[in-house]
């Protein structure tokens, strides 16, 4: 028993640091923009500027984990926008009524566990692409989300969106509480059969992991952490609105993507994804700070991402031939 | 690599017939049909069907490049936003010498083409996911095309245009003729050159194409050129059968060329599939869009039923193999 603790303690360090390897780059690029938007925006580094910043971070880092932990599986999802609004409308038609905003959390949550699930039993029982399934996804998910509340409206109550979105730091708690319960999942028996049967699915169902299994249970998880950030998003605005979400997905790839995450299974971490999500997020402030027009916001952010994604490229070809 | 060798030379079987996903697909699109026409009298009418099929040929056209990139084991995501900025800017583009349009259109057609190369460009030497990489170049279009039309609708008067959205030649829309001509073009190009052996190498196999002597990087511009090129025909018919472009207008048609293509059994993780599919493929989604109007539901249910009628055909005809 001790042997095999010793063992995995040697061998947690060097993984962790195989991790690390990617996002170096990344990282220094995600705190030069921190800086720079310290420096124009002082209120930043008050309380009130970290609980503001964190509540426009939030959402778009709970789908870039959603994002994340299925490509690490090797699946993808178009429907992580759909499933930010059906999260949203969810919460915004529920938590005033008589389910409350216990009841109403359940549901939001329930909806996201069983969405995801039902995705991930249809691309892993049945064999199909992942693409396809979540775009086919996005159509129903956004259906249910237009039938619940088919023009913007709802409710939330006042008490939940000052305690969420207020001008307390509760959003950057919750970034920490997402991370911490990465942590916890990565622990469980499914958690750690995920990179595994991203990585090489073939193999580690040969090795007795159980592959289908943690590839349903990250579709699941990926619907709880979209659907839980739609709740986020409705209680900032105070309201639902059952097309909130659509920006998400294409955010949540380019997030992960931007922090190493590969599209192929197994490859790279959740705090690239993360850094990657911040990195989208404090650029957007940067540039709203800056009265930047909205056209220079979508050309800027293309060119980011092309920048980011093709400047690991540059530096690997020159070390190694 | 024997299903691609079957595309290559066909020898006539009943069996392998009646496996070939593109027949599947043509069946299932004439059992829609007379079902469909069965149950609603109007259906089946030729003026309507003629109708459906120029509507396909909107989808039929940015299928081609996505045909082609999905063989190659890509995928465009900017297709959307091509055939917007074509719509746009093909009004904008316009010259005094130039009575019947058709300088404009190649002007419009060239500009998609660079924007193809340009994505090409990214995934062959930066490396970018392709994923990523048309992504990055959607958004990237999408400030352009605010810069350009400030968000208003464009609206065209050129002869071409015209000629393209409204003439009927021997009875059979314009747009028709154009989307059986680029099939046929596609369909030489993809089976019976070795550039098209090349793609499909390319999507097999990439490492083992670049071995074999393909050069990969030119084939990979190639293929999202030939992307960008239809998705600016695309965006040029729009033009003609609306009258105006306005920003949004290709944004349907990036999510319906994808669904064509894995309907007509294109295998999204590229190396086998065919053009030939895609062109029932994309009939038949446009067929769905019509029934489902058809039933006057609310916008909600009306989403839920595209969406789950596109699952149960990929069921029907759209099992991956499982391979990686």
């Amino acid at each position: 028993m001790s042997a095999t603790e010793s063992a995995s303690l040697r061998l947690y360090w060097p993984a962790q640091r195989q991790r690390n390897r990617g996002a170096g780059g990344l990282l220094i690029v995600v705190a030069a923009f921190l800086a720079l938007y310290a420096y124009l925006f002082p209120g930043l580094l008050s309380v009130g500027g970290v609980a503001k910043f964190s509540q426009s971070w939030l959402p778009l880092a709970l789908v870039s984990m959603a994002q994340a932990i299925l490509m690490l599986a090797g699946g993808v999802s178009l429907a992580i926008g759909a499933m930010v609004s059906l999260g949203a409308v969810i919460a915004a038609t529920t938590m005033a009524g008589p389910l409350g905003v216990a009841g109403g959390s359940a549901l939001v949550i329930v909806a996201g566990l069983g969405a995801g699930a039902a995705c991930g039993v249809i691309v892993v029982r049945l064999g199909l692409p992942a693409i396809v399934v979540t775009l086919a996804a996005s159509f129903i998910i956004g259906g249910g989300a237009l039938l619940i509340l088919p023009r913007p409206g709802g409710t939330i109550p006042a008490w939940l969106s000052d305690w969420l979105a207020g001008d307390t730091p509760v959003a950057a708690l919750l970034v920490v509480l997402a991370v911490m319960f990465w942590k916890l999942y990565l622990a469980t028996p499914l958690g750690l059969s995920l990179y595994a049967a991203g990585e090489n699915p073939d193999a580690a169902y040969r090795a007795g992991v159980p592959v289908d299994a943690a590839r349903i249970a990250a579709y699941a998880v990926s619907g709880l952490l979209s659907t839980c950030a739609g709740l986020f998003v409705a209680a900032k605005t105070g309201s639902g609105d059952p097309v909130i979400g659509e920006a998400f997905t294409l955010n949540s790839i380019a997030a992960a993507v931007l922090g190493g995450v590969g599209f192929l299974g197994g490859r790279g971490a959740m705090r690239g994804a993360l850094a990657g999500s911040l990195l989208l997020s404090v650029m957007i402030n940067v540039m709203y700070f800056l009265g930047f027009p909205p056209v220079a916001h979508y050309i800027a952010q293309g060119l980011i991402i092309i920048g980011a994604v093709a400047l690991p490229e540059f530096t690997a070809r020159r070390s190694s031939p | 690599m024997s299903s691609s060798e079957a595309v290559r030379f066909p020898k006539f079987r009943p069996r392998a017939l009646l496996a070939s996903r593109p027949f599947l697909t043509v069946l299932i699109v004439a059992a829609v049909w007379i079902a469909a026409s069965v149950v609603k009298p109007g259906f089946g009418a030729f003026g309507h069907l003629r109708y459906l099929v120029e509507l396909g040929a909107v989808v039929g056209l940015a299928a081609i490049g996505q045909t082609f990139v999905v063989i190659a084991g890509g995928i465009d995501l900017s297709v959307g936003a091509i055939i917007t900025v074509s719509a746009v800017g093909a009004p904008l583009v316009s010259f005094a010498f130039d009575e019947s349009g058709a300088f404009a259109a190649l002007i419009t057609l060239a500009a998609a083409t660079v924007i193809g190369v340009l994505n090409g460009l990214g995934v062959a030497f930066l490396r970018a996911h392709p994923m990523i990489m048309t992504l990055a170049m959607a958004t990237f279009l999408q400030g352009l095309l605010i810069l350009l039309a400030g968000g208003s609708a464009i609206s065209a008067q050129s002869p071409l245009l015209e000629w393209l959205g409204s003439a009927r030649p021997g009875g059979v829309p314009a747009g028709v003729i154009v989307w059986a001509i680029a099939s046929v073009l596609s369909l030489l190009a993809l089976h019976a050159t070795p550039f098209g052996a090349h793609v499909f190498a390319l999507g097999a196999n990439s490492l083992a194409a670049t071995l074999s002597g393909v050069n990969v990087r030119a084939t990979t511009v190639a293929v999202y050129a030939i992307s960008g090129l239809t998705a600016g025909m695309t965006g040029l018919l729009l033009l003609g059968m609306n009258g105006q472009g306005y920003v949004g207008i290709g944004d349907p048609y990036l999510l319906s060329s994808i669904a064509a293509v894995v309907l007509g059994g294109t295998s999204i993780l590229g190396g086998s599939g065919t053009y030939a599919g895609s062109i029932p493929g994309a009939v038949l989604l446009v067929t769905i869009t019509a029934l489902i109007t058809v039933v006057n539901a609310s916008p909600g249910w009306r989403s839920i039923l595209f969406g789950s009628l596109i699952l149960a055909l990929l069921l029907i005809s759209g099992r991956e193999s499982r391979r990686r």
